[in-house]
Order: C-alpha cells, then structure tokens, then sequence
C-alpha cells in the first residue's frame, strides 16, 4: 500500500520502455505529463467538493443543514454549479481592458497548479524535490497578487480597482512574517528541500519546537488566502465581490477554483513544514496526508466561519505592529536555541 | 490575556457544530405552532348565537353575518362570511365571543391564486331552515 503509487508510476514507464519501445527520454516525458495530469485531477476534484464541504461546514457551524437537495446529502450540488457556470455566457464588460481582463483569469490560475510541483503527497512522493522548494512555493505563490491587480485594474470598475488595490496592499505585507515564520522551521533544518525538512521531523513535529511560528504562519496564511478574518480584498457588504466583481461564469469559476486550490496548497504547506509532512503510523503515508490536510482546512474553515471581518487599517497594524516584530523575535529565540543546543550536543 | 476572546468564540463555534440544526425542512416537516397561533378560524355553529359582536369588533371589517329570528324568538346563524384577504389576524373576535364560538386553527397556509380564494364561509348550513329574511350584521359603526 505504501508504494501504490510509485510502484505504479515505475511500472507504467517500465512497460513504455520494454513494451512500446519507447526510449527512455520520451518515456519520462510521457510520465511528467501523467504526473501533472494526476495532480490536476487529485486538485479539481478536491476543489469540487471543498465548496461542498465549506457550505455543509459553515451550515453546521451555524446550526442549518446546508446542501441537501440536489442528490444523497446534497453531494451533487457543486458538479451542477460547475455544469451551470460552464453553460452560461462569456460577459466582457465593453468597458473593460479585454486583454487584461481576459489574461487575469487565465493567470490566476497558473501559480496555483504550479504550486503542487514541490507538495509531497506522501513519502517520495513529491514531483520536483527542488532543493530550494520552500523559497519556490513562496515565490510562486506571491505571483498570484499580479492576477488580481490585473482583474482589478482590467475591470475598470472602482469596486474591482479597490478590491485588487487591497488584495496587493495584503498579500504582500503578509508575505513578509509569513516567510519570517517559515524561517525559523528552515533553520532548524538547515534546508529548503521539502523531503529534507519532513525527514528531519521523524521524531518531533516541528509545531512543537516552532509553536509561535505556526500561529503566524496561520494568522498570514489565512491573510494570504483573503479568507475570513482578512477577506477585505473580496469583502461583499462593501465592495461587491472586489477584484472578481465583473467575472461571470467560467471565468469567475476559475478565480473561485484558484482560490480553494490555494487554500489547499497552503494546508499541504503548513502539513509539511510543521506537521510532519506526509507520516504517520499504521496507515500508507499519502492516507496520512489526505487527512493532515483536511485537518488544516477544517482548522481554516473553523476560522473563517467564527470571526468577523476586521478594520482595514487593523489589518495593517496587525502586520506590522504585531506579527512582524512576533516573527523577528521567533527567528532571534530560534537562532539563540539553537546555539545553546549545539553547546550542549559539544 | 490576549486572545482569549478568540478562543472562546472558537469554541463556542465548535459547540455550535455538533449542535442540532434548528432548520425546519417546511414543506416536508411541518412547524411546530403554538396553541394561540394566529391561523386560519373555525365556527362551532352550535355554539354562537349570532350576537354580532365579533363582526362589530372587528376593525378591518372582514366578517359578515346573517341571522333571523326562529319561531321560538331566538335569534339563529344563517350564514357566516370571512374576507380573509382584509384580516390582520389581530384575534379581537376570538376575544371578544362570549360563547367562544370562534377560535384560530393551526392552518397557516392561506395562500391563494385568486381574490375570490380569500373569502372564508365557515357556516355549516344544517337541516330545518325557515325562510324567513335574514337579517345581515356587519361592522362599520
């Protein structure tokens, strides 16, 4: 059970080469293209039925039922929106800058898959170990900000405009302790390899020795996401739907679609840098991940749907009042601990 | 302490969760009324004695009644009529019955397709009428 999926991968690309004929070159080619094809799959249908579970869990946390109509338990309701989305019609404002408009929804999607490159799955199961994959997903993921300034600014609507203006404004001022938080884990490891920083939390998670980093890598994660508390960028009793205002159908499924994928991603980033990554007992490791993911997104969900929306301006100082000098401080108690451990190790 | 606020709405968030939904499926599930729900109305025609005096009381006008004098000159029920459609439902005649002929009944589903649908009749014509001319009571005094 453990190696399914490798066994299965080395098999196929065995048979390519011995069965069809294949040189090697092409056989591994053929097998990188099956290998995104599975991530994109394994992505879209767990976005498909995160809508679901985001209505179904905020119904229970809210004492209703949720989707319950549209077949057993309402499982079905999320395929027929995407059905519906898809069939309506294709609305360019006339206004609009068509080419950015156009682009943004495309892009936005872009980092969000390329994101799944550095995830592992489940123990070696990571598509591309970059050995700087940690500085790989923060730089992907900070390109996300350029879609929704390009959807804000293509619109040329002012609720759009502000909408991209204040998802930039958060998204890069929380990148900061949120790579300040991830550094305290990269100093314990002494690597930004993604199997490296798993493999070193064999015996302790590092939720454990970096408690305060995971909260701020938690508080700017969910910034990151524009999800509740900090959904300002897309807050709807102001600013309609903010950068995604004037999206319909298909396209505003995508930008829909790249959110929970973020959502996501930053969860198998949290599971990995701080919850032992992809391991655990008993169960094959990519088990373990499903269900350390899920975890995290139910902890974020669990967020979203209790607190209110907070002040714009205490979004900022929240910031940079309190999270920056918090992770600075978290890198300085780190760097000190770890000294004084490699003086009692001596 | 700092955050404390937090916690606790996350848990009151989590209590919450394994909660009982309070959502009633209506169509499928019918509520639960109480026993002084404003509904539709009922006449116990053994019971009124065509005093008049819901019709009078009432301040939108949407009763209508009918009664003649029998042989015994007793004053008798000869036809009772709602315009359900004028009603506000405030209850003042089933207040003010002295005999408590007329009483709500948990029947909330009222609505209608046409105008006419509105109108209630709650007279039960029973056997041995005379014909003598009725007498029509209304309020508007």
């Amino acid at each position: 059970m453990e190696k399914l999926f490798l066994n299965a991968g080395a098999g196929l690309e065995q048979w390519m080469v011995s069965g069809l004929g294949l040189s090697s070159i092409i056989a591994n080619l053929i097998m990188v293209v099956i290998q995104v094809a599975i991530i994109l799959t394994f992505v879209l249908l767990n976005v498909l039925y995160l809508v679901y579970l985001e209505r179904k869990l905020s119904a229970y946390w809210q004492q209703r039922l949720g989707p319950n109509r549209v077949g057993p338990r309402g499982l079905l309701q999320t395929t027929l929106d995407v059905i519906k989305l898809i069939s309506k019609e294709d609305i360019v404002p006339q206004a609009a800058d068509r080419k950015v408009f156009k682009l943004a929804s495309i892009i936005v999607f872009i980092p969000a898959v390329m994101l799944y490159a550095v995830i592992p799955f489940g123990k070696d199961m990571i598509a591309v170990d970059l050995n700087i994959g940690v500085f790989y997903f923060i730089a992907i993921s900070s390109t996300t900000t350029i879609a929704f300034l390009m959807a804000g600014w293509g619109s040329n609507n002012k609720y759009s405009l502000i909408g991209g203006m204040r998802s930039v404004a958060q998204m890069v001022s929380y990148e900061i302790p949120l790579v300040f938080s991830i550094l305290g884990v990269i100093m314990l490891t002494g690597s930004m390899r993604m199997s490296d920083i798993v493999a070193a939390q064999s015996d302790v998670w590092f939720i454990v020795l970096q408690p305060v980093a995971f909260l701020i890598f938690f508080i700017a994660g969910t910034a990151e996401l524009s999800r509740a508390p900090f959904d300002l960028p897309e807050g709807e009793q102001e600013l309609v739907a903010g950068a995604t205002t004037e999206y319909s159908g298909m396209r505003w499924a995508i930008f829909f679609l790249a959110e929970y994928s973020n959502l996501i991603a930053m969860s198998a980033l949290a599971v990995a840098l701080f919850l032992g990554g992809p391991a655990g007992p008993w169960a094959p490791s990519w088990i373990w991940f499903v269900i350390k993911v899920y975890i995290m997104i139910y902890v974020f969900m669990w967020v979203r749907w209790t607190f209110p929306r907070i002040r714009i301006d205490h979004l900022m100082h929240t910031n940079w009042k309190f999270l920056l000098p918090l992770s600075l401080a978290n890198i300085l108690v780190t760097g000190v601990g770890i000294k004084i451990y490699q003086w009692f190790i001596q | 302490m700092y955050g404390k606020g937090l916690v606790k709405g996350l848990g009151i968030t989590f209590k919450h969760f394994f909660g009982k939904a309070i959502t009633e499926q209506y169509p499928e599930e019918m509520p639960n009324l109480s026993n002084n729900f404003h509904g539709s109305f009922a006449l116990d025609d053994e019971k009124c004695i065509a005093c008049g005096i819901c019709a009078k009381t009432c301040p939108n006008n949407v009763i209508e009644i009918a009664s003649s004098k029998g042989e015994d000159k007793k004053r008798r029920l000869d036809d009772y009529n709602m315009d359900i459609g004028l009603c506000l439902f405030c209850g003042l005649c089933v207040e003010s019955c002295p005999t408590d002929a007329i009483n709500f009944t948990q029947d909330f589903e009222l609505a209608c397709y046409a105008r006419k649908d509105t109108f209630l009749n709650l007279f039960k014509r029973t056997e041995g009428q005379d014909s003598q001319p009725s007498e029509v009571t209304e309020g508007g005094n």
